[in-house]
């Protein structure tokens, strides 16, 4: 009997063993695997507000626009468009283009996936969330079965960018579905077809080959390289990093900064960077003491030495800005001068506003930017800016700041935001025009707002550029926010890769990518 | 055990559950951050959209009407949409749940099958080097933090030696048709052990990271137990009638040791639960831990709310199972 028990043991022991110690099996040629931040939150392209559930979609559904490697605005599915007058803009589709079953997109795909975005209650009884992302159009008009003119209700320059945010559609499909299949299955004309989408998991592709090519203008045009995509959620920024180092992924997103070294000594793996678009700031509440006073507020930018912080916690990677628009941003002035690092300067200004023996503050932080906080703290302090650091929560610190127009309950702010549209428009109007949604230094200068609004509606691009340019001077001097950094978006990739570069607006797109 | 007992006791469950929505429901609305703002994020919209995404969400009703509203449709059975998946939360819940399941059974087993021999036999070998060796492992198995442990264990053997896989629950290449959603118990239903090793490679290293701990209290409770036991009257009397010694410490020095760790092992089965949302993270699990978590950080109200009730209901569950264990494992305790 007692033998009996230790066979049963040794054998059961043995069997877990050899299941558990099974290899792994290798990834597939032509297998390209992504290891991602996020889940999708649904497959439909029209009710969601996430970045990076577009990044997934944006393999399996195309737009009438996107965006070349230098973040120009580039035809897509469209093969031109053209601004008939300042409220109407035709765009003409490639010859071609089916949808995953084969049915050619028309103009009427075009026009439902508009209607679809702007219609109250068009999502099954829902209104779509990136109704906002079309700004002022009124309609779409079909011409003929290539041909659509979208009407807006008012001038809106940004237009043809913000088009790039968004995917057509199959009418057909959309219908027979419905809002609830939308949201799980896909009916693009994308270089990549659904598979299988295993929620919180993994999102599975195959190349589409009916695929029309894609853009024109980004070459290579044609059928995508590999035949099996895969976008693998996985939150954790160390167990991604694992991931890619064990060669389970193949693309990694948000590599880590201190993670870089790892990366980059391992003899199968590479960092890829590319210029983000998210602007690094320190906002001051500009309505009470101490940064209501300028020259407190220059003080503090000529304590804080960007490079070295840039240097040591970013590693590198990051380049200075001296206005809120990064260096790839249209309308950005090149010519702002810098606040040098200068503690002397520093001291004689706090000196000059009435704190020769300095001042305590608090600056909030979220757990993200701590690091960078606290240096930033510590060069304060040093220069007489006694700097305590506390560290709050995204959202807690976001209704604390941006009160649109409430009084704002803090003093200083470690925060950021992004500008995937690289258009001023994002990024210049919502964190410094008055009482607007990222304010968060509770500025109003009359003179912005007035540039900002000209902005908005002045069409010749050079002199909308002009007026940006002119916002950007004076809030340089103004200082309501200390700009900091742009910092680069980090990738870590596998040497098997190629083909595959990152793009400014975050997006991965798979088309080109493939593994050997 | 008496039915109308039973009865009594599930119907004292109402009002907790009840004070469990109205601290949800509170704790999420008096928590600063709106969700409509984090949805919308750093892109623009104009205030008139803001409103209407706003009405959408039901944000703009004031908190007691939102709260009267959300308990009449939680009696129904409805939790609302989520904000951000823009689907019935109990659809998405229902989504990632299995795995959660199937990660919580396994840890739990894997710790009961490890604590109670090993408790037992530091009982038996009391103040020997076994019984120190394993005092000293179990405190550290209580001590690592499991985001630390879990990274440790993906770098030594996903990273390293390369035999187990980083994150998720079942390679790509492996299909199972779905009959309980817990893959391990689907597989073997198919009759596809390769599926069911390759599952098994998935989970055994978050169900080690989310189990150890666990293990090392429920160990040190039985150890402790099981000593005292040994040193009653009626076990001294059992050896004396000659007793076989494998016989007393099954039949009657085991089953009464065991009732502390069934106490434990309820209560920290609904902290697995919770230890869930770690280990789910570290691995890539698409489990309800990382969903709520996430949930949590964009204000998602209607998801964060169900899942919670969900947890509590859990944990009061878990609760009264440990009391009906009691009465079977020692007929002299009545509910």
């Amino acid at each position: 009997m007692r033998d009996h028990h230790i066979t049963f043991l040794t054998t059961a022991a043995l069997a877990v063993s050899v299941l558990i110690t099974t290899p792994i099996i290798p990834t597939q040629a032509g297998e390209l695997r992504v290891g991602y931040t996020e889940d999708a939150l649904t497959l439909d392209p029209a009710n969601h507000r996430k970045r990076t559930t577009q990044t997934i979609i944006r393999n399996m559904y195309d737009g009438l626009v996107t965006r070349d490697p230098n973040m120009n605005v580039v035809p897509q599915a469209a093969e031109s468009w053209k601004a008939i007058n300042a409220t109407t803009y035709e765009v003409i589709l490639q010859k071609g283009i089916t949808f995953h079953d084969g049915s050619p997109m028309t103009s009427e795909d075009v026009k439902y996936t508009f209607d679809r975005l702007t219609k109250d209650g068009a999502v099954g009884g829902q209104t779509s969330p990136r109704k906002s992302l079309v700004g002022p159009l009124k309609e779409v008009q079909i011409v003929d079965d290539r041909t659509v003119r979208f009407i807006l209700s008012d001038p809106w320059p940004q237009f043809m960018a913000f088009m790039t945010l968004h995917e057509v559609v199959s009418k057909k499909f959309a219908e027979k579905v419905g809002a609830d299949g939308m949201s799980k299955s896909v009916m693009g004309s994308g270089p990549y077809k659904l598979v299988k989408w295993n929620k919180g998991d993994s999102v599975i592709m195959e190349r589409f080959d009916g695929y029309y090519g894609g853009s024109q203008d980004l070459k290579p045009v044609g059928k995508a390289c590999s035949e099996t995509v895969i976008f693998k959620t996985i939150p954790e920024n160390a167990s991604r990093v694992a991931a890619l180092l064990s060669g389970d992924v193949h693309i990694i997103n948000d590599l880590p900064p201190q993670s870089v070294k790892q990366v980059e000594d391992n003899a199968n793996t590479r960092v890829m960077t590319v210029n983000g678009t998210r602007s690094t700031f320190m906002a001051l509440n500009t309505q009470k003491k101490p940064f209501n006073d300028v020259r407190v507020r220059r003080a503090v930018a000529h304590s804080i030495n960007r490079q070295l912080i840039v240097d040591k916690i970013l590693g590198g990677k990051a380049t200075l800005i001296n206005g809120i628009l990064g260096p790839d941003a249209f309308g950005k002035n090149k010519n702002l001068p810098a606040y040098e690092f200068d503690i002397a300067k520093s001291k004689a200004l706090l000196a000059e506003a009435g704190y020769p023996n300095g001042l305590d503050v608090t600056l909030d932080v979220t757990g993200k930017d701590k690091d960078a906080g606290e240096a930033i703290a510590s060069l304060l302090t040093k220069a007489g800016i006694r700097t305590k650091v506390v560290v709050g929560e995204s959202s807690t610190l976001t209704s604390r700041f941006r009160t649109k127009g409430k009084p704002i309950d803090g003093e200083m702010y470690l925060t950021s935001w992004g500008n995937g549209s690289l258009d001023p428009v994002g990024i210049f109007v919502p964190t410094h025009r008055t009482n607007d949604r990222g304010n968060s230094s509770g500025y109003s200068n009359p003179a912005v707002d007035k540039l900002l609004d000209a902005a908005n509606t002045e069409t010749d691009r050079a002199k909308r550029a002009d007026l940006y340019s002119q916002a950007e001077a004076i809030v340089n001097k103004d200082l309501p926010k200390v700009y900091l950094w742009v910092a680069q978006d980090l990738y870590g990739v596998s040497n098997r890769l190629s083909g595959w570069q990152p793009s400014s607006d975050g997006r991965i797109n798979l088309h080109d990518a493939c593994v050997k | 055990m008496n039915f109308g007992k039973f009865i009594e006791r599930l119907a004292q469950l109402i009002p907790v559950l009840l004070g469990v929505l109205v601290i949800v429901f509170s704790m999420m609305a008096l928590t600063p951050g709106d969700p409509v703002d984090i949805m919308i994020g750093d892109q623009p919209i104009s205030a008139e959209q803001e409103a209407n995404l706003r009405h959408d969400m039901g944000l703009d009703l004031p908190p007691v009407e939102r709260f009267v509203k959300f308990l009449g449709n939680a009696i129904t059975g409805d939790f609302g949409l989520s904000f951000f998946h823009r689907r019935p939360v109990l659809d998405v819940i229902a989504e990632r749940l299995p795995a959660t399941i199937e990660l919580s059974l396994f840890s739990l087993i894997l710790a009961l099958l490890t604590s109670i021999p090993l408790g037992v036999l530091a009982a038996l070998k009391k103040n020997t080097i076994f019984d120190r060796v394993s005092t000293v492992v179990s405190l550290f198995g209580v001590s690592l933090p499991g985001f630390w442990f879990g990274i440790l264990l993906l770098m030594l053997f996903a990273v390293h030696l390369q035999i187990l896989p980083v994150s998720g629950r079942i390679d790509y290449a492996y299909e199972v048709d779905a009959v309980t959603h817990l893959l391990l118990i689907d597989s073997l239903i198919a009759g596809r052990l390769d599926t069911f090793a390759n599952v098994l490679s998935h989970l055994f290293l978050p169900a080690l990271t989310l189990g150890l701990p666990m293990a090392a209290i429920l160990m040190r409770v039985t150890r402790t137990s099981m000593l005292e036991v040994m040193s009653q009257d009626y076990i001294v009397f059992a050896e004396a009638k000659g007793i076989s010694r494998t016989s007393i410490l099954i039949r009657h020095a085991l089953k009464n040791a065991l009732i502390p760790t069934v106490t434990v092992a309820a209560l920290e089965t609904g902290s697995l639960l919770g230890g869930n949302m770690i280990v789910e993270s570290v691995f890539g699990w698409p489990g309800l831990g990382r969903l709520v978590v996430e949930s949590i950080f964009v204000r998602n109200y209607p998801l964060v709310q169900a899942a919670v009730l969900f947890y509590a209901v859990t944990y009061v569950f878990l609760n009264f199972f440990a009391d009906i264990l009691y009465t079977v494992l020692n007929p002299r305790v009545k509910l």
